[in-house]
């Protein structure tokens, strides 16, 4: 069993990349406990919900803990950093 | 002083429409340039294209991009450069441009880059067709990089690119996808034409801040890593006299004065 997890995780990812709802490549999928987790951030609601339907579709049967958070953006202009410069590089 | 604005894997679509706009609307305040290091878009398309155009419409001070992998996921990315291009984004492909910022020229020349890994960890144009067409590409990435650098004639020059120049930067990503987020051609095209600043994005697991092997400051500016709406680094100009002496005058070897 083990070792098909390791397949379907790998499904799974590729489902998250191209499902055109969610499009990100950088969601860690780890199955575990008898559940697949969904670790990261992503942009908008819509697409953590999405990851979850994703998930559902693809790997029917395991529950989904869906730990993604929305990237929150912060208030204010942010601190600028000073880059040395001296002479030409 | 100059000031530039950076932000990269913005990943654009209908549903962030709005939620950048109001951040970007501030961003005269703080910044002389606005720099997009790609994937503006999350696939690519007219619809994505056209509404990140609208959003940047809130943007007071140029507006200078390269695309990212997911701008060429719809096969169009010539479409998506042209909305851009058509709401006042300048978009760098192999190209340079200058802008004049208070008596001061910045250059700023923009490739998207692509993969291939790091010295010790890479790919080569060997064997198969596929392979080599994917060096292939690294390698006129880097190429066209250096070409546009060293077109430039500036008191200043900023690289922006969407693929990093180096491993520094990915620092947090898996090591298996480093092929994949990058490669060290890049930071030898900067090295080799010179610049005083590398800026990319791609690694949204990855760190802040890095240096080529020359000492050019490298710096990933993919919001899900910076979790800002940009991010703003300063220029000092003091020493633009000194710089335009050392180029004008021919004083030296051109960048040489960088060399350890």
């Amino acid at each position: 069993m083990e070792l098909e997890y390791q397949y379907l995780v790998g499904k799974l990812q590729e489902a998250l990349a191209s499902d055109t709802r969610v499009n990100a490549q950088d969601i860690r999928v780890v199955v575990t406990g008898g559940c697949i987790h969904l670790i990261g951030e992503v942009s908008t609601p819509e697409r953590r919900s999405a990851a979850s339907e994703v998930a559902a579709a693809v790997l029917p049967g395991i529950p989904v803990r869906n730990e993604l958070t929305v990237l929150d953006l912060g208030g204010g202009n942010p601190e600028p950093e000073p880059i040395a410069t001296g002479l030409p590089r | 002083m100059i000031r530039v604005a950076a932000v990269g894997d913005i990943h654009f679509g209908d549903d962030t429409r709005g939620n950048l706009r109001p951040h970007w609307s501030r961003l005269r305040e703080c910044a002389d340039v606005f720099l997009l290091s790609g994937d503006l878009t999350n696939l690519g398309n007219r619809a994505q294209a056209t509404a990140l155009a609208e959003e940047l419409r809130a943007v007071e001070v140029p507006v200078v991009a390269v695309l990212g992998n997911h701008d060429y996921h719809a096969g169009e990315p010539e479409l998506v450069r042209r909305v851009l291009e058509r709401a006042g984004v300048r978009v760098l492909e192999g190209e340079s441009m200058t802008l004049q910022i208070a008596g001061i020229t910045l250059g700023i020349a923009g490739a998207k880059g692509f993969g291939g890994g790091f010295a010790g960890a890479c790919g080569h144009a060997f064997g198969e067709p596929e392979m080599k067409s994917f060096m292939w590409v690294t390698e006129r990435a880097a190429l066209e990089l250096e070409a546009s650098l060293r077109e430039l004639h500036t008191d200043y020059r900023v690289a922006l690119l969407h693929y990093s120049p180096v491993k520094d930067t990915l620092a947090g990503e898996r090591l298996e996808i480093f092929p994949f987020l990058g490669s060290y051609r890049l930071a030898e095209a900067l090295d080799r034409a010179g610049a005083d600043l590398a800026i990319h994005g791609h690694a949204h697991n990855g760190a802040h801040k890095g240096l080529t092997p020359r000492g050019i400051p490298v710096r990933n500016v993919a919001m899900p890593l910076i979790k800002r709406p940009f991010a703003v680094f300063t220029l000092d100009t003091d020493t633009v006299r000194d710089r335009r002496t050392v180029r004008g005058g021919h004083a030296v070897e051109p960048h040489a004065a960088a060399r350890p």
